[in-house]
């Protein structure tokens, strides 16, 4: 049914798209879709504020979801036309389930949540979502965004580790189990942060090659020095032999380096032991656990060599001077 | 198959010509189907044109007649200035303005520019040798000011939309391009961005989310462009962060940990690790053998991933990666903003003119 055939269209004059002479990248429309979108830009011109307008802005977006100006337009309309917010979630679900990873949708339902002022219904929708798709960047955005500004942090690290149990591996689910306890316990007590050490260590006993697990026991321990952890290195080692991984021995190197750089106390003797297991380790990875990365892995051990060791020194890596054109 | 490494390296062909023929088809007619892509076309125009360029056929197209189209999305300041803060260029004419390469602007509740169209406009006036001279710059910067939030990152559009680090990157190449930062907050964009870093060391899309091969790129390369980046970041910071960059190498690259690879990573995450300058030290040939796995040999372009349709994206990024590992016959791009060292080149010929005051500034 195309608009321009009804009666009730009959005194608005439709806005055709002006490519002009020379249209690059032209998209080629059916009649049918030329026609919705031609009293679309005919009620725009006019900032129409009615039922047809906003009836029009649903064939809009079945026809082109990622439209941003059709969604604003309809929450211009919604808000105008006093509409059932409640309806309209319902009417923004079916089209997320639909178009899962669709900016546009996502945003408005964001905002039809805050003049809503209610995320009851958010944290089971997303759920649902991430049922399909554990890893949607979408939802676990609009996820965090609801749980911060709702304060809904009571259950989530339940979920997060309901969702490790189905996959370890997924890595979005690792970086909410972050996000979570860093804004609810924090890292700063050692109780916490030792929970969370064990917890690693059982997800890599159960899943040894799993970069995620130990990009967090990095991540939450970095920063404190990776080596000032007690009895962290010795479990380390033990892994080593029964559950290898270009991660743990990447982890052990960063233990190694960090006891080169933090503690300078140390003897001569005992750096120059430190500074060989972690050669020892880069030669490892270089030619037998991590070959893909073989030439940074080599870099690293001359880099650490200059550093701490009495070797020719290695350079550091040049970022990129914006201003030289020769460099190209 | 039984080749090694070196063999196959050399045996998958890639096929230059299949690839100017799919950028010219994408710059002529789309099918109904890339409807979604209506008010991103600005974008699909430069991944078309910046890809003609790396295959050094921008000969093929007229480049006079698509400058007037790019100019004919420009949203200009009305009489009376009162629309400066919606300026910029637009994705595509799809609002209903019409057609018109000169100003003065027209007064439209709705019409207003797109700070990634700006941005791919902008671009792709430069690839096409202009000199920017139509370009209302006192217009772009304004309307790239209302888009700045307290935070530090920027909306897409002044009616609001989500907002994160994709378009700092954005606003952060106008202004190079426009050899102008009035037109952002540099610090507060420097806050946002590293408050971005995870704490696996890789950028989210903000404070709080999962790193990501693209988010990491656009911070570390609007930092690159604003000649902040050894300011924000710590060296062990440039440290970390190289080492989640080139952990993202498993053939080619992914964006994610336990993400299955995609060929436009090879770009985003290639390009930040030329920018941290360890890019040298991932493994050229794997990465070539995905890109090329993932070629259409029958229509040209490049899919994300192998046996799937190849679109403009991908093509264009597809390209991008080859060039960094110095594929032959492909021209060199400019990791932090994207286009050629061409198309570079006559950027900074225009900035000379332009600070000598001998060009004309709007």
């Amino acid at each position: 049914m195309y608009s321009s055939d009804r009666k009730e269209w009959a005194d608005l004059e439709p806005v055709p798209q002006d490519e002009g002479p020379n249209p690059v990248v032209k998209i080629a429309y059916s009649k049918k879709f030329s026609d919705v979108y031609d009293y679309f830009r005919a009620l725009l011109k006019k900032d129409e504020r009615s039922e047809r307008a906003f009836a029009l802005t649903a064939d809009a977006i079945d026809l082109n979801a990622a439209n941003y100006t059709v969604w604003h337009y309809r929450r211009i309309l919604l808000q105008a036309l006093s509409k059932d917010l409640r309806k309209e979630m319902t009417y923004i679900t079916n089209i997320i389930e639909e178009q899962p990873k669709n900016y546009q949708v996502w945003h408005h339902r964001r905002m039809v949540v805050e003049w809503l002022n209610d995320p009851t219904e958010e944290l089971a929708f997303i759920a649902e979502i991430l049922s399909q798709d554990a890893k949607n960047y979408h939802a676990w955005q609009h996820r965090q965004w609801v749980i911060q500004e709702y304060k809904l942090w009571d259950n989530e690290l339940e979920f997060v580790e309901s969702l490790l149990e189905d996959d370890v591996r997924n890595n979005s689910a690792w970086n909410q189990r972050h996000f979570v306890i860093s804004h609810t316990t924090g890292y700063s007590d050692p109780a916490v942060v030792d929970r969370e050490i064990q917890y690693c260590l059982q997800q890599i006993r159960k899943a040894p090659h799993n970069e995620s697990a130990w990009n967090y026991l990095k991540g939450i321990l970095q920063d404190h020095g990776l080596s000032s952890q007690p009895g962290l290195l010795e479990k380390v080692l033990e892994l080593k032999e029964t559950h290898c991984s270009p991660y743990l021995l990447a982890f052990l190197f960063d233990c190694y380096e960090d006891a080169l750089e933090n503690t300078k106390n140390t003897e001569e003797q005992e750096r120059q032991e430190t500074l060989s297991k972690a050669l020892e380790i880069c030669e490892l990875l270089a030619q037998e656990k991590d070959t893909i990365r073989k030439e940074y892995w080599q870099f690293l051990g001359r880099s650490l060599q200059s550093r701490h060791g009495r070797s020719p020194s290695e350079e550091p890596p040049t970022t990129f001077n914006l201003q030289s054109v020769s460099q190209l | 198959t039984l080749l090694s490494d070196r063999e196959e390296f050399e045996q998958i062909d890639f096929l230059k010509d299949r690839h100017v023929r799919f950028f010219q088809r994408t710059l002529q007619v789309l099918p109904e189907r890339y409807a979604s892509l209506e008010t991103t076309r600005l974008s699909i125009v430069f991944f078309a044109l910046s890809g003609l360029d790396v295959l050094g056929s921008l000969d093929v197209i007229d480049k006079d007649l698509i400058i007037e189209w790019i100019y004919s999305q420009q949203v200009l300041p009305t009489d009376d200035k009162s629309n400066l803060g919606r300026c910029g260029f637009r994705g595509s004419s799809h609002i209903g303005i019409p057609y018109s390469t000169k100003g003065p602007g027209v007064l439209h509740p709705y019409d207003s520019g797109h700070v990634a169209m700006t941005y791919t406009g902008l671009c792709s006036l430069l690839i096409l040798g202009d000199d920017l001279s139509r370009v209302n710059k006192q217009g772009c910067l304004a309307g790239l000011r209302a888009l700045q939030l307290e935070d530090g990152s920027f909306y897409s559009v002044p009616e609001g939309s989500e907002n994160d680090i994709r378009f700092i990157y954005c606003a952060a190449c106008i202004c190079f391009m426009l050899d102008d930062w009035s037109g952002m907050n540099i610090q507060k964009a420097i806050e946002y961005i590293r408050g971005s870093l995870s704490y696996d060391n890789g950028f989210g899309q903000g404070a709080g989310r999962e790193s990501h091969g693209g988010w990491t790129y656009c911070a570390i390369a609007s930092l690159c462009l604003m000649g902040r980046l050894e300011e924000a970041l710590s060296p062990r910071e440039l440290d970390r962060i190289r080492r989640w960059c080139i952990m993202r190498q498993q053939s080619g690259f992914h964006g994610r940990p336990n993400k299955p690879v995609d060929t436009c990573y090879s770009f985003w995450v290639g390009a930040t690790l030329e920018l941290l300058g360890v890019f040298r030290y991932t493994n050229f040939e794997k990465n070539r053998n995905f890109i090329l796995s993932t070629q259409d040999r029958l229509v040209g372009g490049f899919a994300k991933w192998p046996d799937s349709h190849p679109d403009p994206l991908h093509a264009y990024f597809g390209l991008c990666g080859l060039s960094l590992i110095g594929e032959p016959n492909l021209r060199k791009v400019h990791p932090a903003l994207n286009i050629t060292q061409g198309a570079f080149q006559h950027l900074q010929q225009l900035h000379q003119t332009w600070r000598s005051g001998c060009g004309q500034q709007h």
